[in-house]
């Protein structure tokens, strides 16, 4: 998706105050929460020219698409309208809203378009439909390719109405997707939208993990014949090797100000965390452990790094601060629990952890509390990693015998299943961009 | 030429002989003559023979050679993988056992190095795979060098889940596919 922020122009219409303003939100995280019930009729063509591309429709169906993704909405279904569409118009006088509360619609977008000159002007509003009253209402004018923009701006104003937040639809996906004895670096939008090859290194290339200004990708590639760590930039696909030592070179997660990153390297013999300061090439050891010490994960202050050891006998997640000192063990219950990721918002860790003889996901208090399992299926779940809002969740999942990248809501709701990608037989992996201001 | 002259000047000499002692020892100089017209190419047949000797022994000793060769890297190629239990390094009495021959075998054959591929099962993360798969490579070394191996002969490599000698999703297939594979290869000099 280009960016079109620039071109874009957008009009507030109405700003209701008295239902957004001071509002108590829903914990949508909440395993309880019951998702919002939203009727997304047709958008009515406001213009004098045709609706030869079908607006009308496309419009209502991708702003119902973009809701269903977030977990958070239960789209009312097309069937079950009363109102009459060309008696109706789409501002509240002209709305009469007992045909939406009756059908169990609590809310109602609708919306117009319309050609001025070249570009398309388009009119959104969020009604609530018991009380009959404006939520959100924006216009936005834009060329007519921007249309899907549009529709996710719309879609951000309506998260950010009734849940405190934005969506995360500018957000990107990076994974690990394999084929015979081959693996590449991917991408894809948070909808499954537009999917990449980010290296092509016919080589065995590893762990990516997104810099948090979203311009680089670091990763593990046996291109050179040794596991070497390097990080590419998706845009200009210039590669650049950070770490190069006999045996295990395995990036980790980059600290908040993008000049650190922390590797995990075995060339004493012992596999030990170290940070590696990117400016200045200093290298500083963490952890110097006879046991296998792997996958470090600050926490989003950088007070504190979370980590793998098998110290105590099997993988489990201990805490260090971020000079690798005071270490306490955060997981006791069961006998394998690895690849931790620590909350945007530092609350909690998510993690795999084994259950019935496969692995699930599940997070826990940082301080080692209130344990949740997250997935329950057959096809179990691997290498969860957080959403930059922490509402979801991506990780891997077997399905028909496949790993493939799938997202939950973080309560652990909503799985869907991301797109695969042709001549690619399985993902893993993921690590999930910080915003890119995509539109 | 020279030979030829030889020939000449030998036939001359025996003639007159001939004539000298042809009334007492006529069978024996007949007997001789024939000795002496046969000696000639005897000589050359006998160089001739000595060189096809030679190039069939140095035939027989490059295919003896390249039969060892043969033998020596088939051997090489032969070593078993070894293998381990789910999330362990720990080296398997059978383990043991094969790592002893392949150590004999590598004293034995100076010339040889040795890879040690270390591999895991898909289950768990791959990072932590990847450590556990060195580790296995790394026990499998250190058992060699213990049994006197050269260091320089041995290098290690992990490959965590990544490359999965069976890629079907069950019992048998995690089984064979947590291992250390071995590659025996001639070394460069």
């Amino acid at each position: 998706m280009r960016k079109i922020t620039g071109f874009l122009i957008f009009l507030l219409v109405f700003w209701c105050s008295s239902t957004a303003c001071g509002k108590v939100y829903i914990d949508i995280n909440s395993p309880a929460f019951q998702k919002f019930p939203v009727a997304i009729p047709e958008f009515k063509n406001l213009g004098n020219a045709g609706d030869e591309d079908n607006l009308s429709e496309w419009f209502a169906d991708q702003l119902s698409r973009f809701l269903k993704i977030t977990g958070f909405f239960k789209i009312i279904d097309k069937g079950a309208f009363l109102e009459n569409q060309d008696s109706s118009g789409i501002t509240a006088g002209e709305i009469d809203f007992s045909n939406w509360s009756s059908i169990g619609s609590d809310f109602l977008v609708k919306g117009g378009f319309g050609y001025d000159g070249k570009n398309l002007a388009v009119e959104f509003r969020l009604f609530d439909a018991i009380d009959g009253k404006l939520i959100a209402g924006k216009k936005y004018w834009g060329k007519p390719e921007e249309k899907k923009a549009m529709v996710l701006k719309f879609a951000d104003e309506i998260l950010m109405a009734l849940t405190g937040g934005a969506g995360v639809f500018d957000t990107k996906i990076a994974f690990v997707g394999k084929k015979d004895n081959s693996s590449e670096i991917y991408m894809i939008n948070f909808d499954g939208s537009d999917p990449l090859k980010v290296t092509a290194f016919n080589s065995l290339t590893l762990l990516p993990h997104w810099s948090p200004d979203g311009s680089k990708i670091s990763f593990t590639s046996y291109k050179d014949g040794n596991p070497d760590c390097y990080a590419i930039s998706p845009a200009s696909g210039t590669t650049r090797k950070i770490s190069s030592f006999r045996g295990l070179n395995l990036p980790a997660s980059w600290s908040s100000d993008g000049k650190k990153i922390l590797l995990v390297l075995s060339k004493d013999g012992n596999e030990n965390i170290y940070v590696k300061h990117l400016d200045s090439g200093n290298l500083q050891s963490l952890t110097n452990d006879r046991a296998i010490d792997v996958s470090p994960t600050w926490s989003p202050d950088g007070r504190k790094i979370a980590f793998v050891s098998n110290r105590s006998g099997s993988p489990q997640i201990f805490v260090m601060d971020s000079e690798g000192k005071t270490v306490r063990r955060l997981t006791f219950e069961g006998s394998y629990n690895s690849s931790p990721c620590w909350s945007p918002d530092g609350t909690r860790i998510a993690y795999e952890g084994s259950s019935n003889g496969g692995f699930q996901i599940f997070s826990i208090g940082e301080n080692g509390d209130n344990i949740m399992q997250l997935t329950f299926e057959a096809g179990g779940g691997e290498s969860p990693s957080w959403s930059p809002d922490g509402r979801y969740l991506a990780f891997s999942s077997k399905r028909a015998g496949r790993e493939r990248i799938c997202v939950i809501n973080s309560n652990g709701l909503n799985l869907r299943v991301l797109p695969g990608i042709k001549g690619v037989e399985s993902f893993k992996s993921p690590s999930w961009s910080r915003h890119l201001n995509l539109y | 030429m020279r030979k030829n002259l030889i020939t000449v000047i030998l036939v001359f000499v025996c003639s007159f002989s001939l004539i000298f002692v042809a009334g007492c020892a006529k069978k024996e100089v007949v007997k001789s003559e024939v000795e002496l017209t046969q000696a000639q190419p005897s000589a050359e047949e006998t160089a001739q023979q000595a060189q096809a000797k030679k190039e069939a022994d140095l035939r027989e000793q490059a295919l003896k050679e390249q039969a060892l060769k043969e033998k020596t890297l088939a051997e090489a190629a032969a070593f078993q993988d070894i293998h381990f239990s789910f999330d362990n390094y720990d080296l398997k009495p059978e383990a043991r056992v094969l790592l002893g021959e392949l150590a004999d075998w590598l004293l034995e054959h100076g010339g040889f190095e040795v890879t040690i591929e270390g591999h895991c099962d898909s289950r768990g993360t791959a990072v932590y795979n990847l450590a556990l798969g060195e580790r296995r490579a790394d026990v499998a070394k250190a058992y060699l060098v213990n049994l006197g191996v050269a260091n320089t002969q041995i290098t290690t490599i992990s490959y965590g889940e990544e490359l999965p000698a069976d890629p079907r999703n069950c019992e048998e297939a995690w089984i064979k596919n947590r291992r250390d594979h071995f590659i025996v290869f001639p070394n460069k000099q």
